[in-house]
């Protein structure tokens, strides 16, 4: 009963602690005017992705021949692209796929970097060395050209797309954990934790991973950003979405053949694409100055 | 000095074995018979017996480390096979699309120093103030432009409605210099801008860190100006870093050259290699991903060569 009391008791204080820091993470991020910036444009962002079928006055997908390539009006907010189709509620429904393609690929990403990282680092040993050879070689593969040539192994398609930027991002998680585990695994509350008998599974889990989980936040937040443009990239290509889905890669893949008569059906996706990165990046830097502050100092 | 750049030199090369492994392997081992690849929609057309056939002409039927070390033979020996569409030997391909992609990624890179050099120094002398926050916005508008964006408004603006440029295309300095100018500008400059990004950041950083240093107080003790501290003390210590990233850049110059060589129509290795994947000629695509590591690999070697004749303290075990 007492026990039971006590837990209760710990449990609120613990859920107390993790919402003050989250709010003293924001107090943070809020006073940096860049990551303000950023944090506007990825809720905004989020907006139009959650409620654009709000949002938008026209079926994405609804072809009109007689308004083909229309500009920008007050009927067409951004214009019509060349089936007639409304690029304002196109731009919108794509904020859905680009943005589930990418926040998917850095999850992957997440799920097998960081797992290997915290193997990799705590195991040492030939296993570490043979890992990092491994992502060395992994690493020196351009990451667009590593892209392109999973996808296009894989065949093109969006979630072969995701899989191809989730494995280029990998090494980058891993190698970031590692390093950090490398520099605690000797830590005395590491040490200790293992002389009371915690298993080694529970110890990287409970004990280390916390430690290290602040620079995987950042590399995550930038990583969106990144897996953004690099989708956008594949289906520019031909190797991300098909027809009839779209991103707004694919959108700017087709506008290009129409650049002279119709400018704004390849700009607006493209400055989709701009903002959502531009916004991402700007939140992963503001993260940065709040979780590390020693990185402030050493830009 | 010697014995560094030995180890330096061994170190590469099991890096490069590995990444001819992962090439080899991306080719063979993930989901999608490379003969069935190539046929396409044709595969239906095609006899069972005439796809056995071509899968026994490329060697596909053997155990996949005889693949491998035919293949990893015949490439150190200048080999990178031949193109499964046109027979044309991959070297053959290859060999006339380096000079464009490097023409235009030289021409980007040195836009991006003239441009990032200047700005990295103004952040860096005045930190906090408004030129160091123009300069941090410029950076973050520089890394998150997308090359089809930039591209894009410079074909619209500069070629179609100004008429200064040609919009796409490329032509080679030895066949018309002044038309190899002009069709060099806009690609270029839509890659120079993430080369700008990192390099600002880079040269900002660094020049914090020196200008912190005893030398440059004794320098400014003295009474020098401020133009000379920074040209004549700080600028030469402050530079060596932003030589490491030259290694990575090369690799950006490649990932950028896939979509800018697309825009624009030229005939770079970034626009053999999106052939040959939309093409399915995979022989191609090994070919065109192992020139590009290994051309990764061997300039971040350069770089740290270069780094310890810069840096005489690194020469130091």
């Amino acid at each position: 009963m007492v026990s039971q009391a006590g837990g209760r008791i710990a449990s609120r204080a613990m859920r107390r602690s993790w919402f003050l820091r989250v709010a003293s993470l924001a107090r943070e991020i809020l006073r940096n005017r860049l990551s303000l910036v950023g944090v506007v444009i990825v809720i905004l962002q989020l907006g139009c992705a959650v409620f654009a079928p709000a949002i938008v006055g026209y079926d994405p997908n609804h072809i009109d021949y007689r308004a083909m390539l229309q500009p920008p009006s007050a009927i067409h907010l951004l214009g019509t692209d060349d089936l007639g189709r409304d690029i304002f509620s196109r731009v919108m429904y794509g904020a859905r796929l680009s943005l589930m393609v990418s926040t998917f690929s850095v999850g992957l990403a997440l799920m097998f970097g960081v797992p290997l990282g915290l193997a990799s680092g705590y195991v040492g040993t030939w296993v570490d060395e043979i890992l990092m050879r491994l992502l060395d070689s992994v690493m020196a593969l351009p990451s667009l050209v590593l892209a392109l040539t999973i996808a296009a192994v894989l065949g093109p398609s969006l979630t072969n797309a995701t899989i191809a930027i989730a494995i280029v991002y990998v090494p980058t998680f891993t190698r970031l954990v590692r390093g950090q585990v490398m520099s605690l695994k000797h830590s005395e509350f590491v040490t200790a934790a293992h002389s009371v008998g915690v298993p080694t599974w529970l110890v990287l889990y409970r004990h280390i991973l916390p430690n290290v989980i602040n620079p995987v936040i950042v590399q995550a937040t930038l990583g969106v950003g990144f897996a953004i443009i690099t989708e956008s990239s594949l289906s520019f290509i031909g190797l991300g979405a098909q027809p009839p889905t779209s991103t707004w890669g694919s959108m700017v893949q087709v506008g290009f053949q129409y650049l002279e008569l119709a400018p704004w059906y390849v700009l607006a996706p493209a400055t989709m694409i701009f903002l959502t990165v531009l916004g991402f990046n700007m939140l992963g830097d503001g993260l940065r100055d709040a979780l590390d502050p020693l990185s402030r100092s050493r830009q | 000095m010697p014995s560094y750049l030995l180890r330096r030199l061994l170190a590469a090369i099991p890096v490069i074995f590995l990444t001819s492994v992962i090439v080899f392997s991306l080719m063979r081992l993930l989901p999608g018979d490379p003969v069935l690849m190539m046929l396409g929609s044709a595969q239906t057309e095609v006899s069972e017996q005439t796809v056995e056939q071509l899968r026994h002409e490329a060697g596909l039927d053997r155990p996949l480390y005889i693949q491998y070390g035919a293949w990893i033979s015949r490439v150190l020996r200048g080999d990178l096979g031949r193109s499964m569409q046109n027979h044309q030997p991959v070297w053959e391909a290859l060999r006339p699309r380096i000079w464009p992609t490097l023409q235009i990624g030289l021409s980007a890179w040195i836009l991006a120093l003239l441009v990032a050099i200047p700005i990295g120094i103004i952040s860096a002398a005045d930190p906090d103030s408004w030129k160091d926050w123009l300069g941090s916005v410029l950076t973050l508008v520089g890394a998150a432009m997308p090359y089809f964006l930039i591209g894009g408004v410079l074909i619209y603006v500069v070629a179609l409605r100004w008429h200064l440029l040609p919009a796409s295309g490329y032509v080679s300095p030895w066949v018309n210099p002044w038309q190899s100018v002009r069709t060099t500008i806009l690609p270029a400059l839509t890659l120079s801008l993430g080369f700008a990004a990192i390099m600002t950041r880079q040269s900002r950083s660094s020049f914090a860190d020196v200008l912190q240093h005893a030398y440059i107080k004794t320098a400014r003790a003295k009474g020098l100006s401020e133009s000379k501290v920074i040209l004549r003390h700080a600028f030469k210590n402050a530079m060596l870093p932003v030589v490491t990233i030259l290694g990575v850049q090369v690799g950006m110059m490649f990932s950028g050259a896939v979509v800018t060589e697309t825009i624009f129509a030229v005939p770079g290795v970034g626009r053999l290699l999106v052939d040959a994947i939309l093409g399915r000629d995979y022989s191609v695509v090994q070919g065109v991903v192992l020139f590009i590591t290994v051309a990764v690999v061997i300039s971040n070697l350069v770089v740290d060569i270069a780094y310890t004749f810069l840096d005489p303290r690194t020469r130091q075990p």
